[in-house]
């Protein structure tokens, strides 16, 4: 799985939890998950376990805490993958 | 004094201090408050003589971290839970009975007064959505007190419900990310609904009469990690339903 597949697999993932749907049109890497979005912090650890399921990996709550933006995730589940 | 949980001295010794000022100042503060609630405000709970007893009950059957986990519907809720919990002469003599409570920063520490109830009410900040070194910090603070031996009070929805009822679809994890971080631990889900209240507020109402039920669970989780805090979390949150349930059950076949 590429960069880009995992891009829009996290936006896909994502998009449930945001309640600005202006932003989300607008949607980047650098789109902070919490500040931009819209997405309440509680269910960000639901995003973070959606990411376990989906790319079949375990992310430990330090490596949690540090994931802000859509490319940090992606960051994240990339290193974890590869 | 209990075993440090990754906290600096300095948090270690101003807990330590705000605990001993906090009990030192335990009569003035407390008296002051219970007349305020009881006496102004005229703010009552039914039954109160049992809820004291089976308050007390539970805490000394309490065999490791025990955290206090209400409903949450207005912004005074801990000092109605403390006041009508225990007696000051009670929370005097067993200190660690009065829980700690985890306050908002921006929203409790604005006013110099409001910061001065906060201390000397056992109170550690929180800041939401704050960075995350931030976020451990506060958490190695609550298990310090915890590990003291003290009553620690979480709500776990999370924030105050918007209906008045348990938020059983978007609530925190907050609860669980602390308590999955101990082992075997206990809590106790506390219901509370006020007779006249009936939805989202930031005071009780004047003349109110709350009812408190509590039940005493113990979590398991097969799960680890974020899902463990998940699970307890959702426990708790469907326990206090249940307990919701309850109560508007005996209500209705009252009237």
């Amino acid at each position: 799985m590429n960069q880009t597949e995992i891009y829009n697999e996290v936006v896909a993932l994502i998009k449930p939890f945001a309640k600005n749907e202006e932003a989300f049109l607008k949607v980047s890497s650098e789109s902070k998950i919490l500040e931009d979005l819209g997405v309440n912090s509680a269910r960000l650890v639901d995003i973070v376990l959606d990411f376990e399921e989906k790319f079949d990996i375990e992310v430990e709550d330090e490596a949690a805490d540090n994931i802000r933006t859509i490319g940090d995730a992606v960051k994240l589940i990339n290193a974890k993958i590869s | 004094m209990p075993k440090s949980v990754d906290l600096r001295k300095s948090d270690i010794l101003f807990l330590e201090v705000q605990r001993l000022v906090g009990r030192c100042l335990l009569l003035v503060l407390g008296l002051f408050v219970r007349f305020m609630v009881k006496n102004y405000y005229r703010i009552s709970v039914e039954d109160q003589a049992r809820l004291q007893n089976e308050y007390r009950v539970l805490i000394a059957g309490a065999k490791g971290p025990l955290i206090l986990c209400p409903n949450h519907l207005t912004m005074v809720d801990s000092v109605i839970h403390a006041i009508f919990l225990n007696s000051i002469q009670g929370y005097f003599f067993n200190y660690a009975s009065l829980p700690w409570s985890v306050p908002e920063h921006t929203k409790f520490y604005r006013k110099w007064h409001w910061r001065l109830v906060c201390y000397l009410g056992k109170c550690i900040p929180v800041l939401r959505n704050g960075p995350p070194e931030e976020s451990r910090r506060t958490l190695a603070k609550m298990r310090y007190v915890l590990r003291r031996g003290d009553i620690l009070s979480i709500f776990p929805e999370g924030r105050r419900s918007r209906t008045g009822k348990v938020d059983t679809k978007d609530f925190s994890y907050a609860t669980g990310q602390l308590l999955k971080l101990e082992e075997s631990p206990e809590v106790i889900c506390l219901y509370v609904r006020g007779k006249k209240f009936g939805g989202f507020a930031d005071f009780p109402n004047r003349n109110e009469e709350f009812h408190f039920s509590m039940e005493k669970i113990k979590l398991h989780s097969e799960f680890k990690g974020m899902k463990r805090a998940r699970d307890y979390s959702s426990q708790i949150i469907q326990k206090l339903h249940t307990m919701e349930d309850e109560y508007f059950a005996n209500t209705v076949s009252r009237q």
